[in-house]
C-alpha cells in the first residue's frame, strides 16, 4: 500500500522546474508502455521502468524516488521519445530525475565529472601519443587539453555552475 | 566541402584506427577537415546532462561556438555526441538557454550564434557527397561480401531532432555498404540498439550480454554475416568486445565502422586503419583476413 499522506505535492515541480515544455504534459502518461518496449535498459534487473518513475514523481514518492538508481542504467537512445503516444518525453524525464537526485544527494554526481573538468574529457585523450603516431595519426585529438591556455577559460566558464560551485571541493584547480 | 571534425572522447584514444580511416576516406572523397581546436567532451549524457543542465549547455555550446569562429559546421560519427549536440542545439531555440549560455561563454571569450549544424557521418556520406561518388572512388569492391549494418540509435530518434533517415526504417547505411557492392541483407532484429551505451553495460553486465547475445544469434541463424558494420564508437566497441563474452563455442565476426571498411575499398594500408583492439583478447586477424578479401577482389 502507497502511504500517499507523506507524499511531496510539489514534486514534479522541484524536478522539472520550469521547463515543462521539455518533458511534456506526464499527466497524460496512462501506463502503456511503450516507452519500455525496445527499451535495454528495461531488461536490467532492476529494470528500468520510465512509466513507473513517472508514477512516483506524480504521486510525490519522494524517497522511493530518491533511492532509486534505475535512471541510471539508461543507454540514452532516446527510442521512447520517438515511440511515446501521448507526447511525453520519456528520456527527458530520466534525465530531468537523475539531475534532480544529484540535486539532493552528492553520491548521485557522476564520477566523470572531476575528469572533465581536469582535461576536458572522460577519457585521457593526450595519453596515447605512441599508438597514435604509429597510425600516421597526430599525438593528441585537438583537445581543450593541449591547447595552450584553453583549460583555464574552459574552468573559468564551469566555475560559474550550480554543479561545480556547489561541489568546489570535487573540481581542483591545479596548475597547469 | 568543409566541416569540422568532431571527435569526441573514446575514438581518439581507444580506437584512433577508426579517426585514421574517417580522415583518409573523407579526405579522399574531397572533403576538408579542419580541426575543432580546443574542444572539450559534448559532453555525454552520463555527465553534465545527468547533473546540471545549464553547465551542460555550455559545454556543448562552447564546441560549437569553436566550430561557428572557424567558419564550418560539424562532422561527427560518435552517436552520443551527436545526439548530446543536436539537442543542445535544439535547446538553443529556447532564446533564454542561448541567452544564459552565452553569458558562460563570454567568460572563455567565446560567442555562439545557435547556427552550426551537426552533420553525423552517415548524414555526410549519403546526403553530400553520395552513392555514386563513393562507389566511383573504390579500387577493390566488396562483391560476395555479406554485411549487416547497425545503425546508431542516437541519430535516428527522435526524428524531430536527430532525423536524416527513415527513424522506423532506417535504410542509409544499408545503402552505403551496397555501394561498396557488398550484400546487406535485412534480419529480424537490424534496427535493436547494440546496448552498449550509458550505464546499461556498465550496471547491468550480465543482462546486456544477454542483449546482445540475442541480437548476435539472429544475424548469425538468418544470414551469417562476414562482416558488422557499424557507424557510432560505442556499437564499434561493444559489438567487438561483447562477442569475448559469449563463450568459447561463439566464432566472433569482424565489426567495422562504415569508414574503415571504405579505407579498405580505396586500398589504405590495413595497419593504419583497422588495427587496433580495445581489448587484448579481440581477434584483430579476423579482420585482417577480411582486409585480405576485399584486396585480392577484382579492380571495380
Amino acid at each position: 500500500m502507497i502511504d500517499l499522506t507523506e507524499a511531496n505535492t510539489n514534486l514534479v515541480k522541484e524536478i522539472f522546474g520550469d521547463d515543462l515544455d521539455k518533458i511534456g504534459d506526464i499527466r497524460k502518461c496512462y501506463n502503456c508502455a511503450t516507452c519500455i518496449s525496445g527499451c535495454p535498459a528495461a531488461e536490467g534487473d532492476p529494470p528500468l521502468l520510465i512509466r513507473r518513475l513517472v508514477r512516483k514523481v506524480l504521486l510525490g514518492l519522494e524517497d522511493d524516488l530518491l533511492d532509486d538508481e534505475t535512471p541510471w542504467s539508461c543507454v540514452s537512445c532516446n527510442c521512447c521519445e520517438e515511440m511515446c503516444p501521448m507526447g511525453v518525453h520519456p528520456f527527458e524525464v530520466g534525465l530531468a530525475i537523475r539531475r534532480w537526485q544529484c540535486s539532493q544527494d552528492e553520491t548521485y554526481l557522476p564520477p566523470s565529472l572531476p575528469e572533465v573538468w581536469e582535461i576536458g574529457h572522460t577519457q585521457s585523450v593526450h595519453k596515447q601519443g605512441t599508438l597514435r603516431a604509429s597510425l600516421g595519426l597526430a599525438d593528441a585529438p585537438p583537445s581543450v587539453c593541449v591547447t595552450p591556455g584553453a583549460i583555464a577559460g574552459f574552468r573559468k566558464m564551469l566555475k560559474e555552475t550550480d554543479v561545480i560551485r556547489d561541489n568546489s571541493y570535487m573540481f581542483k584547480e591545479e596548475e597547469e | 566541402m568543409k566541416y569540422g571534425l568532431f571527435l569526441g572522447c573514446n575514438m581518439p584514444t581507444i580506437r584512433p584506427d577508426a579517426e585514421r580511416g574517417i580522415r583518409l576516406t573523407l579526405e579522399k572523397l574531397g572533403v576538408d577537415l579542419v580541426e575543432v581546436q580546443g574542444y572539450a567532451c559534448c559532453p555525454g549524457y552520463g555527465t553534465f546532462p545527468a547533473s546540471d543542465e545549464v553547465a551542460s549547455l555550455a559545454v556543448s555550446g562552447r564546441n560549437l561556438a569553436i566550430a561557428e569562429a572557424a567558419g564550418v559546421d560539424i562532422a561527427v560519427q560518435c552517436g552520443s555526441c551527436y545526439s548530446v549536440m543536436r539537442h543542445a542545439n535544439h535547446s538553443f531555440h529556447n532564446e533564454e538557454k542561448l541567452k544564459k549560455t552565452n553569458a558562460l561563454l563570454q567568460l572563455d571569450d567565446k560567442q555562439y550564434s545557435g547556427h552550426v549544424k551537426v552533420k553525423h557521418l552517415i548524414d555526410l556520406l549519403y546526403n553530400e557527397i553520395g552513392t555514386e561518388k563513393i562507389s566511383n572512388s573504390i579500387e577493390h569492391n566488396l562483391e560476395g561480401i555479406k554485411a549487416v549494418v547497425q545503425y546508431p540509435c542516437h541519430t535516428l530518434w527522435p526524428e524531430d531532432v536527430m532525423g536524416f533517415d527513415d527513424a522506423r526504417n532506417p535504410h542509409k547505411l544499408g545503402d552505403l555498404g551496397r555501394a561498396l557492392g557488398a550484400d546487406v541483407p535485412s534480419y529480424s532484429r537490424e534496427f535493436q540498439c547494440c546496448g552498449g551505451a550509458g550505464g546499461f553495460a556498465a550496471r547491468n553486465k550480465p543482462q546486456a550480454v544477454q542483449f546482445a547475445k540475442r541480437k548476435f544469434d539472429a544475424m548469425v541463424d538468418e544470414v551469417q554475416p562476414d562482416v558488422v558494420v557499424v557507424s557510432c564508437i560505442t556499437c564499434l566497441m561493444w559489438m567487438n568486445n561483447v562477442q569475448m563474452e559469449f563463450g568459447e563455442d561463439w566464432s566472433p565476426i569482424p565489426v567495422l565502422d562504415y569508414n574503415q571498411l571504405l579505407a579498405l575499398c580505396m586500398g589504405f594500408d590495413p595497419k593504419e586503419v583497422i588495427s587496433v583492439a580495445d581489448t587484448p583478447k579481440v581477434p584483430v586477424d579476423l579482420r585482417f583476413k577480411l582486409a585480405e578479401k576485399i584486396t585480392k577482389a577484382a579492380v571495380a
